[in-house]
């Protein structure tokens, strides 16, 4: 966990003009979390602020862990990062098929930070990669040998009523709740009507409650008794459909959260550098 | 005939013998004084349960269907909240431990301690005065320094913040998963949430210090709200929520 994450954060919205027109390639994938260290003047006038840019062609697929961290033990030969790794690659299949952009946090087993080789990627990195996309939704993979199904999570956070000015790096998800619970409905009733078992609820699994887009947990259990019916093609290919399927007809429908105006006590975030180093959440 | 030398000898032995019996009853006897001056003493454990067994709700987690239901159990509890708190949820992972639970988890003490914090959290102290108590015995809590600009607030007055600290060889052996750990803390919150209501968040350590997650996934480093984690009862704060 890096320092950065840590330290409060303005909210990364602040992006350049290029990306307030849905562009056909992603952000560039950065090298630190997306959103920066606060450094607010004080607003002239209690305007309220742009909407938040979406790009509704960009889908973020984070599979979980890599590298020395295996994850579960799914079987006695299969670990969860190697589920997690086949599913994203069969769900870009299936999205770029269906004209989206996808992001993935990591394309080989040990993910790495982009223009720093071989630094090692943190949960904050992968938030940071994700929340540059500006994308229409983020899906965590996970993978787990119990239970059975899919097992899809939204964040714990309550929800707020925007997206503020200055936003915490911990609780960056409050302002997306709203449209990260519309979408995990919408994605329950279509594993329900493909017929696949599926449990829906709330979770605190790191990083997603610091994403800014609508976020989901997509846990992938085994199909049946047997552990290593993970790994069978046809019911990975069933799960990747499916959520491509509802995908298509969720990028017409996010809607980013308002933004709240900056309060005119704002004038007090005259913040140095070295004060957004040493924030503390 | 014997020998003069002999019967010296034989004699002494005697002597011997007798003066060690008479020391071994003697030595007996102290020890029986021991034990029974340790019996007369109060020596039972802090944590012991002192009072009648009484009715407890478990939030009990089901790996099937992803719930937490509630049951009823009748349970001795020490009177300290502290060790009632550490009792209840040794007595949850033990429900856990048992052949056949819907949610399988290693046995073994799972709890090292947990720690009853008055919220808020900074400069503050409990108010002993008697005005200061409130229903249900809780008592406020008064600045003593200055204060953080943005403490953790308690919801009413009295409300508490719960420390529990985890042994690392219950979470090392804890099932890995976003559901299962998920389960796991769900149902430790729903209990103490039912059991003991002034208790209004709680946080975890593991043998004394943070980590990052429960067994790779659940995140231990937030402070979570302790509220109805049942099916029921999550299914309504959504609705408020929503």
């Amino acid at each position: 966990m890096t320092t950065m994450g840590r330290a409060q954060v303005a909210e990364p919205a602040a992006a350049p003009p290029a990306q307030k027109s849905a562009p056909s390639r992603p952000a560039t994938a950065p090298s630190k979390p997306a959103a920066t260290p606060v450094r607010h003047a004080a607003p002239s006038s209690p305007s309220v602020p742009a909407p938040i840019p979406i790009n509704r062609t960009v889908i973020v697929l984070d599979p979980a862990h890599g590298g020395v961290d295996s994850g579960s033990q799914i079987s006695d030969t299969t670990v969860e990062k190697n589920v997690t790794l086949a599913l994203a690659f069969r769900l870009r299949s299936l999205l770029t098929a269906r004209g989206f952009t996808v992001v993935m946090t990591r394309e080989a087993d040990a993910p790495a930070v982009p223009n720093a080789a071989g630094s090692a990627m943190t949960l904050d990195d992968r938030a940071g990669i994700a929340n540059h996309a500006h994308a229409a939704a983020c899906l965590v993979l996970h993978a787990t040998p119990s239970g059975s199904g899919v097992h899809l999570y939204r964040s714990e956070l309550g929800a707020s009523e925007g997206q503020p000015t200055v936003v915490p790096w911990l609780t960056a998800q409050a302002a997306w709740i709203p449209q990260s619970q519309l979408l995990a409905n919408q994605m329950a009733a279509a594993f329900s009507r493909s017929g696949l078992a599926l449990i829906a609820s709330n979770a605190s699994v790191r990083p997603i409650d610091s994403l800014t887009c609508p976020a989901l947990v997509v846990e992938l259990a085994p199909s049946g008794d047997d552990a290593d019916s993970i790994n069978d093609t046809d019911y990975q290919q069933r799960v990747a459909l499916t959520i491509a399927g509802e995908l298509v007809s969720w990028q017409n429908q996010v809607q980013p959260p308002a933004r709240l105006a900056a309060a005119p006590s704002a004038t007090v975030v005259q913040a140095t550098p070295s004060d957004a180093a040493g924030a503390q959440p | 005939m014997i020998q003069r030398h002999q019967r010296i000898v034989f004699w002494c032995l005697v002597v011997c013998i007798v003066g060690m019996g008479v020391l071994l009853a003697v030595e007996r006897q102290r020890g029986r004084q021991r034990i029974a001056a340790l019996a007369d003493d109060d020596q039972t454990p802090l944590d012991a349960p002192t009072a009648m067994a009484e009715t407890v709700t478990l939030d009990l987690a089901n790996d099937g269907d992803g719930s937490i239901a509630p049951a009823s159990r009748q349970i001795a509890l020490p009177e300290d909240p502290n060790a009632r708190a550490r009792a209840l949820i040794d007595h949850l992972i033990a429900e856990y431990a048992l052949p056949g639970s819907a949610h399988a988890l290693p046995p073994g003490a799972a709890v090292a301690e947990v720690f009853l914090v008055p919220l808020p959290l900074v400069g503050y102290t409990t108010d002993s005065t008697s005005s200061a108590t409130k229903d249900g015995g809780f008592r406020a809590t008064v600045p003593v320094a200055q204060s953080d600009p943005d403490p953790v607030q308690a919801k009413q007055p009295g409300g508490e913040l719960a420390v529990i600290d985890l042994h690392s060889t219950f979470v090392n052996q804890h099932p890995s998963g976003v559901e299962v750990e998920s389960l796991t803390l769900r149902s430790i919150l729903g209990t103490l949430h039912a059991n003991l209501p002034q208790i209004e968040q709680v946080r975890f350590l593991v043998d004394g210090q943070a980590r990052e997650t429960l067994a790779g996934h659940a995140d231990l480093l937030r402070t979570y709200p302790a509220v109805d984690t049942t099916s029921s009862g999550s299914a309504a704060s959504q609705g408020r929520s929503n």
